[in-house]
């Protein structure tokens, strides 16, 4: 059961879930310094200026990335009926994801390194 | 409306939310400073994408988590104590989020220049 594709989805989904809303929290007291003015905003971002930070960023991405081509995967298996196939498109939901983390991820990366690109 | 309907309605809407997010303000990293957030954010119908961005990302978040929660059998016996734990903390959280997006005002970005 826990080699199946249909229970690494969940266990991927739930837990991409899980970390994007405790970021969602974060990001929403990050963003809400910028009532303060400019000071306490750009200083309450460099918090996470840190090139270990920008890092982290890509993971974000990923589970980001992740946890929506999956949940497309599920929305056609689930309301369009979209069954047989199901296995193999969590394969392409998987290494959709990881084409864009890759594409989104360089340059972040790049950012994280401080070379200019 | 049900449960697993709201969170496919608001699950297809944040892939459009978070396409557009990631493209305007994400992309290219490093760009994103107090003076852009402000420019963009002078714009009402900015404010208004943020807030239904916002309230759908909260909707599905904490819809999500709740479903993750009670999927525990010592946490599902204290289902309505969770539910509205969560509810309370989405409600702060977008009464915090949409006083941050109705902050910003062309006043506020002509005090800056």
């Amino acid at each position: 059961m826990f080699k199946t594709t249909g229970f690494i989805s969940f266990a991927l989904r739930r837990f991409t879930g899980v970390v994007l809303v405790l970021y969602l929290m974060l990001h929403i007291w990050v963003i809400g310094a910028a009532t303060q003015g400019a000071e306490a905003f750009n200083r309450r971002m460099e918090v996470f200026a840190s090139p270990a930070t920008h890092v982290l960023e890509i993971f974000l991405l990923a589970a980001v990335a992740y946890h929506a081509f999956d949940g497309i995967r599920l929305l056609l298996v689930n309301a369009f009926r979209v069954t047989g196939p199901r296995k193999s498109m969590w394969y392409a939901a998987f290494a959709v994801a990881a084409l864009l983390t890759v594409i989104g991820g360089l340059p972040l990366l790049l950012y994280a390194l401080g070379i200019s690109y | 409306m049900g449960f697993f309907r709201m969170q496919r309605l608001t699950a297809v809407a944040l892939v459009a939310f978070m396409a557009l997010h990631m493209v305007v303000v994400h992309y290219p990293p490093g760009h994103l400073d107090f003076t852009r957030v402000l420019e963009r954010l002078a714009n009402p119908l900015w404010k208004a994408i943020d807030i239904a961005f916002l309230g759908t990302a909260l909707l599905h978040g904490l819809g999500g988590l709740y479903d993750a929660l009670i999927d525990m059998e010592q946490i599902a016996m204290a289902r309505r104590a969770v539910a509205g734990g969560l509810a309370t903390i989405g409600l702060a959280a977008f009464g915090y989020g949409v006083y941050t997006v109705i902050s910003f005002s062309p006043a506020a970005l002509a005090a800056l220049r």
